[in-house]
């Protein structure tokens, strides 16, 4: 980046307000869907301080009061979240030097928070990584005890507000599909799914990513073959 | 979900899971970055994995609903719609769940 890129100029405040304008009322919905699911509101609060990931808080509420397993609905973390993986690559030498510091960006590294830390300047100094760190899961707690709050006073008799849910995720979905290098994951996927779902209703999600994982390795292995055989 | 100490127990394992995650390549970001496969995964996975959350919390949705799966499906559109062309996820899920809401309560 330009030495006198406007990056630079902006407060680390105004820098993550575009952010704070989805991460509050998004925020707000998980708290709302989790009182109403049946939970503390300080244990949403909890949540949004602790494991602060937007699809997988969401995903953890039907998970919950369905009383699945600690270890299933780790699982099911490992694999909504294992995208994340990929953003601290491009970041490698860019974080700050102080080790407490560190720990914290790369904690609150979401998909938000990463996209705002590769806009700032090479040059920018720690400080300003940390506080658009901190201020991001700021509106999503933010967010979380409004709508914990709300839930919890007045229990709405709305069927379907947990739509929101699938909304989400069909969000993501188009916007993946925006930027895809080609659209076999999409077919592959469908595919592992439509082959999952009549041998277990219950565990088609995980055995379709299996499934999927697998198409990949053989892929691979495929295309490795063929180069081998070319001089 | 009465039982507080599951869901903070399911909450710590949550965080140590997504921390782990996070933290990974700074850890071991060389063998990931020489590694082909994971480059494969890294380009395939994502898309795959909103495809089939997407699938199936709208089949979770119909099973709530049996009478009329069709309102899942065109909600789905609308926000699939709305989102391709206006980029905005907050409208995309507000307007997609205030209009599933209304047709599953008032429809």
């Amino acid at each position: 980046m330009l030495p006198d890129s406007p990056a630079k100029h902006t407060s680390a405040l105004t820098l993550t307000a575009p952010v704070a304008m989805g991460y509050i009322p998004l925020g707000t919905v998980f708290g709302f869907l989790f009182v109403q699911a049946g939970g503390e509101w300080w244990l949403a609060i909890c949540a949004s301080l602790l494991v602060y990931a937007g699809a997988a808080q969401y995903m953890m509420i039907p998970l919950l009061a369905a009383g699945m397993s600690t270890a299933s609905i780790a699982l099911a973390t490992l694999i909504i979240n294992s995208r994340h993986v990929f953003y601290g690559l491009s970041l490698l030498n860019r974080l700050p030097a102080s080790r407490w510091q560190r720990c914290y960006v790369i904690f609150g590294l979401t998909d938000e928070t990463y996209s705002l830390i590769t806009t700032l300047a090479p040059g920018s100094n720690a400080r300003n990584m940390l506080l658009v760190t901190l201020f991001n899961q700021g509106w999503w707690v933010l967010g979380t005890a409004l709508g914990a709050l709300i839930g919890a006073q007045a229990k709405v008799a709305l069927l379907g507000l947990d739509f929101a849910l699938v909304a989400l995720f069909c969000v993501l979905t188009v916007e993946q599909w925006r930027v895809r290098k080609s659209a076999a994951p999409l077919w592959i996927a469908l595919l592992a799914f439509a082959i999952a779902y009549p041998l277990s209703a219950r565990h088609a999600m995980v055995i379709s990513i299996a499934l999927s994982v697998l198409a990949v390795v053989f892929l691979e292995l495929l295309r490795k073959r063929s180069d081998g055989v070319q001089p | 979900m009465t039982d507080n100490l599951y869901v903070l127990g399911v909450i710590v394992a949550m965080a140590l899971v997504t921390f782990a995650l996070r933290a990974l390549p700074f850890v071991a970001g060389q063998w990931l970055q020489q590694h082909p496969l994971v480059h494969r995964l890294g380009q395939f996975l994502p898309l795959a994995i909103m495809t089939l959350l997407l699938v199936s919390s709208t089949l979770g949705a119909m099973s709530d609903d049996p009478d009329r799966p069709w309102l899942e499906l065109l909600a789905v559109l609308l926000v699939a719609v709305v989102q391709w062309f206006s980029r905005n996820a907050l409208l995309s899920i507000l307007l997609g769940t205030g209009a599933y809401v209304l047709l599953r309560n008032f429809g």
